[in-house]
């Protein structure tokens, strides 16, 4: 898409009808929790929308996000979006290499000074900072460059939302998420380990539209999106109700699709749309194909006891610490009974004499 | 940390070392203060199975008591009964219970569950505001007898909300529940909750001792 | 009203103005305190420390003391009556007493003043409440402990001082000794009841007590003609004849041990191999179960009461009895301390049975019973008077449900409650004394 297209002129050179870009703002804008009456909003403005730059920074991740995000069997519409943003800095989409991406980074960071979307996903190293550089940059000093006159940020993925993968016990590196660098610019954290793809369009198509970032939850997050639980959409609820479980991956109530609850699904405490929404393009998700639900788009889910240990297992320490317990409870009656039975033999000698 | 990783990490840790501790602590120290041996010639030799059958017989009461003491009785095992039920064969308890000790039992459907749990709640409630108001059980009463209920009385509310997302989010009621276990579980040893551990020591002593003088305790 | 009414009347009367010269005995309340605790002390063991950490404070052990439901008034709930010795063992022998001290208020004279009334006047430690626990715990004997205390704090009753100095200093009770024994012992003879006084060396030896000599003589005179009929090889010691203890029923320790200390001591110097006990609760209960602990060692013979005796001798065809063809009915009362306490409850049945009798049971029999209202040394005290007698109304209402033509006991403090309840209740139920009624069907 060239710079001065609209993207609605972008759309329809790409041979989408209205009906369909009409469509699709419908489903975007009911995705969102928007009324009705938004929707030719959300046509007004996107039809119009000059392409906003957009910097993407990529630093302690595994490129599953853009995998995720660009990965598609078939065109789509979202895709079709993310291709008519202006994507000036990006690993692994960018033609540039070297110094001509870096010199690509910081041309579109003062052209578009105060406008350009930064886009984060990987997680930032906050211990030794020699442990993530680009072009000898560290990740710390680059997202700190990049974020000061961004006009917003988007962490996507887990590893940028909360600290993901590298942040999991023992965080060797000092991973940390975006939120815990930049204080002074509105974040939205776009959690998920991926995310899944219509929500990062989604909240691009609510900023094109109305300039602003979209409602978030307590942990950044887009209330559109994460605002249920999986347990409370999750098709299977029926099951945990009845109290009918899997017990193992392969027995009988995993053959009939019975709740996940005791090989260690975490639907309950985790909030996403992979329930309703779900992956590639609503063919199926996690518990749909008889995995539990991971809890991936939620702070520390790799330190949460493990996939396979139910939530109502605890995340407690040593069972043989309590057997030390019990003998130093033990030892302590012993001492406490013993003493009070000398005592009252003092007192039956007394009793004597 | 959030609440929910500290009500399930921490405090979960910190508060089963301290009931483990303080009810070894208690047993151990009221038991080792040991007594003498009864030297008067017994009527037979039957400790034991005096002692077992009290242990059991103590929950009927004697045909006399039995008119007097008829709801504080039925309502008492009502509720102690509906507790376990909800406690031990609700599959997410069983669960935990399962990384405790390493082996599991079969579970209850979750209605049943929430049934009983509202028996329970329901029955101690009750139980509660007869021991506030009742004239023997009110003079008799002191802070422990009332902490002890509301210590068992809130998990039981606490977990029915969070069973029924009634009330906020989920691992927030969850935390709260699980926290307020926590909190029972501190004041178990200390308190009124202990006749758990005593009752039966309790009954076998009175089953021995009056078994061996012929008389079925 | 009858020569027998007369003389318990008397008896009674004489009783209350026993404790006239004596009142709280005099020592600073550090004294006090101090003696109390330590007898605590001495008393709670391992096993009353299970029993103190169980209570639930369910109050249903109020719903079993006839104290209670004749006035409902909650301070006779027996968890109530231990209440200070619970605090004694929170703040002082309790596994964690360092934690409860600071919640735990320190046992002191108000507690003394509040509980005498309570612990002797409002129980008379049947142990009904030991049946009716729901955690098995002897309530009676922590009771008891708390009378233990408060004696040695110097809160005996007058009534039961007077009878403990008496039974400790001259061991004489009711100011009958030797004497007086000797004297029923020939006015016996005159009506040819033989009882061999003081013999050498025996099987059996039998025991009286103060309230049969002076009360019930026809008691003595029957358990006489019994043995006589079995041909048993007994005696009657005047050294040590007198069963009633009244260490235990006071709370007295040492006078316990030394009232049991004479009988036993005057029994192995007679070689007896049995112990027999006249009709008495405590008196049995305190040789038969306590005797061998205060003499620290199994003692040498054993020890049976008269109902137990009677019961094995009639299976083994040593006593013929005419068979009462007249179909009376009875109604059997147990004494706490024979029947609940030490398990004599089928023998007294069987003795009636055999006597032909028709055997109507009250609604509350055998374990559940309830108590007279008058043992443990409740009669003496004048304090005690009204909740004996709300007490003895249980006992009537029982035995008018059973229709039956007449009360028989195995006690003799229970029968001297019984007819002094009757008598102020103006009730005609005749209360005999079981070894009487089997002495007077003796067959020749």
């Amino acid at each position: 898409m060239r710079k001065d297209q609209t993207l609605g002129d972008y759309l329809r050179l790409q041979g989408v009808s209205r009906r369909g870009f009409l469509k699709y703002c419908s489903a975007t804008a009911s995705l969102m929790a928007l009324p009705p009456s938004a929707v030719a909003q959300v046509a007004e403005a996107l039809a119009t929308a000059r392409r906003p730059s957009v910097i993407w920074l990529s630093f302690q991740e595994c490129t599953g996000c853009t995998e995720s995000l660009t990965r598609s069997h078939a065109p789509t519409v979202e895709s079709l979006i993310f291709d008519a943003i202006s994507l000036d800095y990006h690993h692994t989409l960018q033609a540039a290499a070297g110094h001509g991406a870096e010199a690509a980074r910081m041309a579109a960071m003062e052209e578009n000074a105060g406008k350009y979307l930064l886009v984060v996903d990987g997680s930032i190293p906050d211990g030794n900072n020699g442990y993530s550089t680009i072009a000898g940059i560290s990740n710390l000093e680059m997202l700190k460059e990049t974020a000061a006159n961004a006009f917003a940020i988007i962490a996507v993925g887990t590893c940028a939302a909360f600290g993901g993968l590298p942040h999991a016990n023992p965080n060797p590196t000092g991973a940390v998420a975006v939120s815990d660098i930049i204080k002074d610019k509105p974040i939205i954290n776009v959690s998920g380990c991926p995310p899944i793809p219509v929500v990062i369009t989604g909240v691009l198509a609510h900023f094109l539209t109305f300039g602003t970032i979209p409602q978030l939850d307590a942990l950044g997050r887009p209330a559109a999106f994460f605002g249920q639980n999986i347990h409370d959409r999750c098709y299977r609820r029926p099951f945990y109700e009845r109290g009918q479980y899997a017990e193992t991956f392969d027995d009988e109530g995993a053959r009939k699709g019975w709740c996940l609850y005791k090989l260690g699904c975490k639907g309950p405490t985790t909030y996403n749309a992979c329930a309703t929404l779900k992956w590639n393009e609503g063919t199926s998700f996690p518990i749909q194909s008889g995995h539990g639900c991971i809890g991936c788009s939620e702070p520390n889910f790799w330190d949460k006891g493990g996939f396979y240990n139910p939530i109502s297992a605890g995340l407690w320490g040593s069972r043989d610490a309590l057997l030390g317990a019990a003998a130093a409870g033990a030892a302590l009656g012993v001492g406490s009974a013993m003493a009070a039975r000398a005592r009252k033999k003092k007192a039956q000698a007394a009793e004597e004499v | 940390m959030t609440l929910l990783e500290f009500a399930s990490g921490p405090a979960l840790q910190w508060s089963l070392w301290i009931f483990v501790f303080g009810v070894t602590w208690r047993i151990v120290g009221a038991v080792f203060l040991m007594a003498k041996k009864d030297l008067s010639r017994a009527r037979h030799k039957k400790n034991l199975s005096d002692g077992v059958r009290t242990m059991l017989s103590r929950s009927i009461p004697a045909h006399a008591f039995e008119k007097r003491i008829r709801f504080q009785h039925i309502s008492g095992y009502a509720w102690h009964l509906a507790l376990f039920v909800s406690v031990l064969f609700f599959a997410p308890h069983i669960l935990f219970f399962e990384s405790l000790l390493g082996f599991s039992w079969p579970h209850l459907p979750n209605t049943i569950i929430l049934f009983t749990a509202a028996i329970a709640t329901g029955v101690l409630i009750a139980l509660l505001i007869r021991r506030a108001t009742h004239h023997v059980q009110r003079f008799i009463s002191n802070a422990d007898d009332y902490i002890s209920i509301v210590v068992v009385l809130v998990p039981l509310i606490t977990g029915i909300l969070a069973f029924a997302h009634i009330g906020g989010r989920y691992e927030t009621l969850l935390a709260i529940h699980l926290l307020s276990v926590e909190a029972m579980f501190i004041w178990f040893p200390f308190g009124k909750l202990m006749h758990t551990a005593m009752t039966f020591p309790s009954r076998y002593q009175a089953g021995t001792s009056f078994g061996r003088r012929g008389v079925k305790a | 009203m009858n020569a027998q009414m007369a003389s318990l009347h008397d008896f009674r009367n004489t009783l209350h103005g026993l404790g006239d010269n004596l009142g709280i005995e005099d020592m600073p309340d550090e004294e006090r305190v101090s003696r109390a605790k330590k007898t605590f002390l001495r008393k709670l063991d391992g096993r009353k420390a299970v029993d103190l950490d169980t209570c639930l404070q369910c109050g249903m052990c109020a719903e079993a003391c006839h104290f209670f439901e004749a006035t409902q008034d909650e301070r006779y709930s027996p968890v109530y009556k231990f209440r200070p010795l619970r605090r004694f063992y929170r703040r002082e022998m309790s596994p964690m007493r360092w934690l409860y001290r600071p919640f735990t208020r320190d046992i002191g004279v108000e507690d003394f003043e509040e509980w005498q009334h309570l612990v002797y006047d409002a129980c008379t430690g049947c142990g009904r409440c030991d049946m009716m626990c729901p955690m098995g715990i002897n309530i009676s004997t922590l009771i008891r402990v708390m009378r233990e205390g408060l004696a040695a704090a110097g809160y005996m009753p007058p009534e039961l001082q007077a009878l403990r100095n008496e039974q400790r200093d001259q061991n004489t009770l009711f100011g009958v000794g030797k004497e007086q024994l000797k004297a029923l012992v020939d006015k016996l003879r005159t009506e040819n009841v033989n009882v061999p006084l003081d013999r050498e060396q025996a099987d059996v030896m039998l025991l009286t007590t103060a309230v049969e000599v002076s009360l019930f003589p026809d008691a003595l005179a029957a358990s006489a003609r019994i043995l006589n009929k079995t041909g048993v090889d007994w005696t009657i010691r005047s050294n040590a004849f007198e069963a009633a203890n009244v260490g235990l029923i006071s709370g007295d320790d040492p006078t316990l041990n030394l009232a049991i200390k004479r009988i036993v001591e005057e029994a192995k110097s007679c070689g007896v191999k049995t112990l027999l006990l006249p009709e008495s609760g405590h008196a049995y209960q305190a040789m038969r179960w306590e005797a061998a602990n205060e003499m620290g060692e199994a003692l040498s013979f054993d020890v049976l009461s008269m109902p137990e005796y009677m019961s094995s001798e009639i299976q083994a065809g040593r006593i013929k009895l005419k068979a009462q063809s007249n179909g009376a009915s009875v109604t059997y009362h147990d004494p706490c301390r024979l029947s609940r306490k030490s398990g004599v409850m089928q023998q007294p049945r069987d003795v009636l049975a055999a006597l032909g009798l028709d055997i109507r049971e009250t609604d509350a029999n055998g374990r559940e019973n309830y108590c007279c209202g008058g043992g443990c040394g409740e009669y003496v005290l004048k304090s005690a008077t009204s909740l004996r007698q709300k007490a003895f109304e249980i006992k009537r209402r029982e035995f008018d449900e059973t229709g039956a033509d007449a009360v028989v006991t195995g006690c003799a403090n229970c029968r001297i409650n019984l007819l002094i309840g009757a008598d102020n209740s103006g009730w005609q139920t005749p209360v005999k004394s079981l070894v009487e009624t089997v002495a007077a069907s003796l067959a020749d």
